[in-house]
């Protein structure tokens, strides 16, 4: 079924009449369907408060004048105007604008845990998971976001479960005996991230480590965003 | 008389706690409390040949909690050390005779008679583990330096943890020469992973081999370190928590002494 736009719309605005016209039609057309419109206005139409919008086109001014003088003339509205012009927004109010929005708007979707996830305990959360305090050998902690140790992360470690591969995993002291971030999985040693704080993500279709402080992977993020 | 019972596990096996049991028992019954340790291990009892009362066994814990005679029947007094009793196992049945019910039943029993029950789990997480824990007041877990007994004692330290249990950890079997040459882990990595209240530690000494060969309890003999570390931990239990935890050093020369005291080496 095919939905046509009619040429000519109209409808009650506040104290007047919206007119939408399509300036792409004949003109003919569009007076043929205005009158069409306002003859069954009848009376309703005198004196009225008209807007006529041409839906941002520019150079119709002609169209503009002829559809005015024939609401004038035959139907004896009040004033005809234009849309008022919206006032551009700088840039700088935009970014602002998207800045607030960010984190107001996103809501905490992070489970946070304090203490120590032991041996044989399995966390499991379609949240993000921040987790204070460390993961022993034998733990296990699953998340659907990202995740984040702030301890030792000695135990087996699942980001982004089952298969986003954006998610990643920081860890104060990062000694896992696997990770798994998407569908990538990787095991073995980190001995040369020893003591620093440690980012993992996917790079390459690999999972690559790197010293989160120096390799800042968020510092170039203009402002804050939430995830 | 409300006594304290205490159950002795670790999740991994052969750690050294059927030893650990028999040394606490006899060392607090040393002390002067009254004293009886049960052998939860049913199938593969283990706790009367430490102690060296294998050939006065009439009945036992299966017997006694199935009601086929009663606690005093199977209780076996030690003779050379006044107040400490045994409840040995039964070495035909499995781990399945014994209820929870039925061992809450009898560690009411037991509890009215002595200052301290001790009781030796069998390792695992299973069945024995949970019959032995089910009246438990107090845990003590044993662990020995290294990576695997480290990981099962932080399961068995979860599952106590749920059970509203707070153990306490005993780091056994600790060499203090391999220790300083970085070739085991220290009882400081240990109680890093583990994070528990340490009750003790106890050296490598081959006096323990000896001792259950010959069902002569540990803390007996003067001159073994890890008798007198068991009697060290003991006290402790018994009241003085104020007691320093010594570790275990292989160390004897005069500036390594005073180094030690100044805190330069651990």
């Amino acid at each position: 079924m095919i939905n046509e736009i009619p040429p000519v719309k109209l409808k009650g605005v506040g104290d007047g009449f919206w007119l939408t016209v399509d300036p792409d039609v004949q003109e003919e057309v569009i007076n043929k369907e205005i009158c069409l419109l306002f003859e069954r206005l009848q009376h309703l139409a005198i004196n009225a408060k008209v807007v006529i919008d041409l839906g941002g086109a520019q150079g119709c001014d002609d169209l503009l004048t002829n559809i005015k003088q024939l609401l004038k003339t035959r139907f004896d509205v009040g004033i005809v105007t234009t849309p008022p012009e919206k006032r551009p927004e700088s840039i700088e109010r935009s970014r602002q604008l998207e800045l607030g929005k960010g984190w107001l708007t996103n809501r905490s979707d992070a489970l946070i845990l304090t203490g120590r996830v032991r041996s044989g305990q399995k966390i499991e959360t379609r949240r993000h998971l921040i987790i204070a305090g460390n993961v022993n050998p034998g733990a296990e902690i699953i998340s659907s976001g990202n995740v984040i140790v702030l301890g030792s992360l000695q135990g087996k470690v699942y980001a982004g479960y089952p298969d986003s591969e954006d998610a990643f995993v920081i860890a104060l002291d990062f000694r896992p005996t696997q990770v798994q971030i998407g569908g990538i999985t990787t095991s073995g040693s980190y001995t040369s991230l020893t003591g620093k704080t440690v980012y993992a993500s996917i790079a390459n279709n690999r999972i690559t480590t790197q010293d989160y402080m120096e390799s800042q992977p968020f510092g170039k993020l203009p402002w804050p965003t939430a995830i | 008389m409300e006594g304290k019972i205490i159950v002795v596990t670790s999740g991994k096996g052969g750690v050294g706690k059927t030893t650990a049991t028999a040394s606490l028992g006899a060392a607090l019954a040393l002390e002067g409390n009254r004293v009886a340790v049960i052998d939860m291990d049913i199938g593969l009892r283990n706790l009367d040949v430490v102690l060296g009362l294998e050939n006065r066994i009439v009945f036992n814990i299966v017997d006694v909690v199935n009601k086929r005679c009663n606690l005093n029947q199977a209780i076996i007094r030690d003779r050379r050390i006044e107040n400490l009793f045994l409840v040995p196992a039964s070495q035909s049945d499995n781990k399945d005779v014994l209820t929870a019910i039925g061992v809450q039943r009898v560690a009411k029993m037991l509890k009215s008679e002595f200052d301290y029950i001790l009781m030796d789990s069998p390792a695992g997480i299973e069945r024995g583990f949970e019959n032995s824990v089910v009246a438990a007041d107090e845990a003590i877990v044993i662990c020995t330096p290294d990576v695997s007994s480290v990981r099962d004692a932080d399961r068995v330290i979860g599952l106590l943890y749920s059970r509203s249990i707070t153990p306490k950890l005993i780091v056994n079997r600790i060499v203090p020469d391999m220790v300083a040459k970085g070739n085991m882990l220290s009882h400081e990595d240990v109680m890093d992973v583990l994070s528990i209240d340490l009750l003790g530690l106890v050296p490598m000494d081959d006096q323990v081999v000896i001792s259950t060969n010959t069902g002569m309890p540990l803390v007996m003999h003067n001159q073994s370190p890890a008798g007198q570390a068991f009697r060290r931990i003991a006290r402790r239990i018994n009241g003085e928590v104020d007691l320093p935890i010594q570790v275990p050093s292989a160390r004897v020369g005069m500036w390594n002494k005073i180094s030690q005291k100044l805190g330069l080496n651990r």
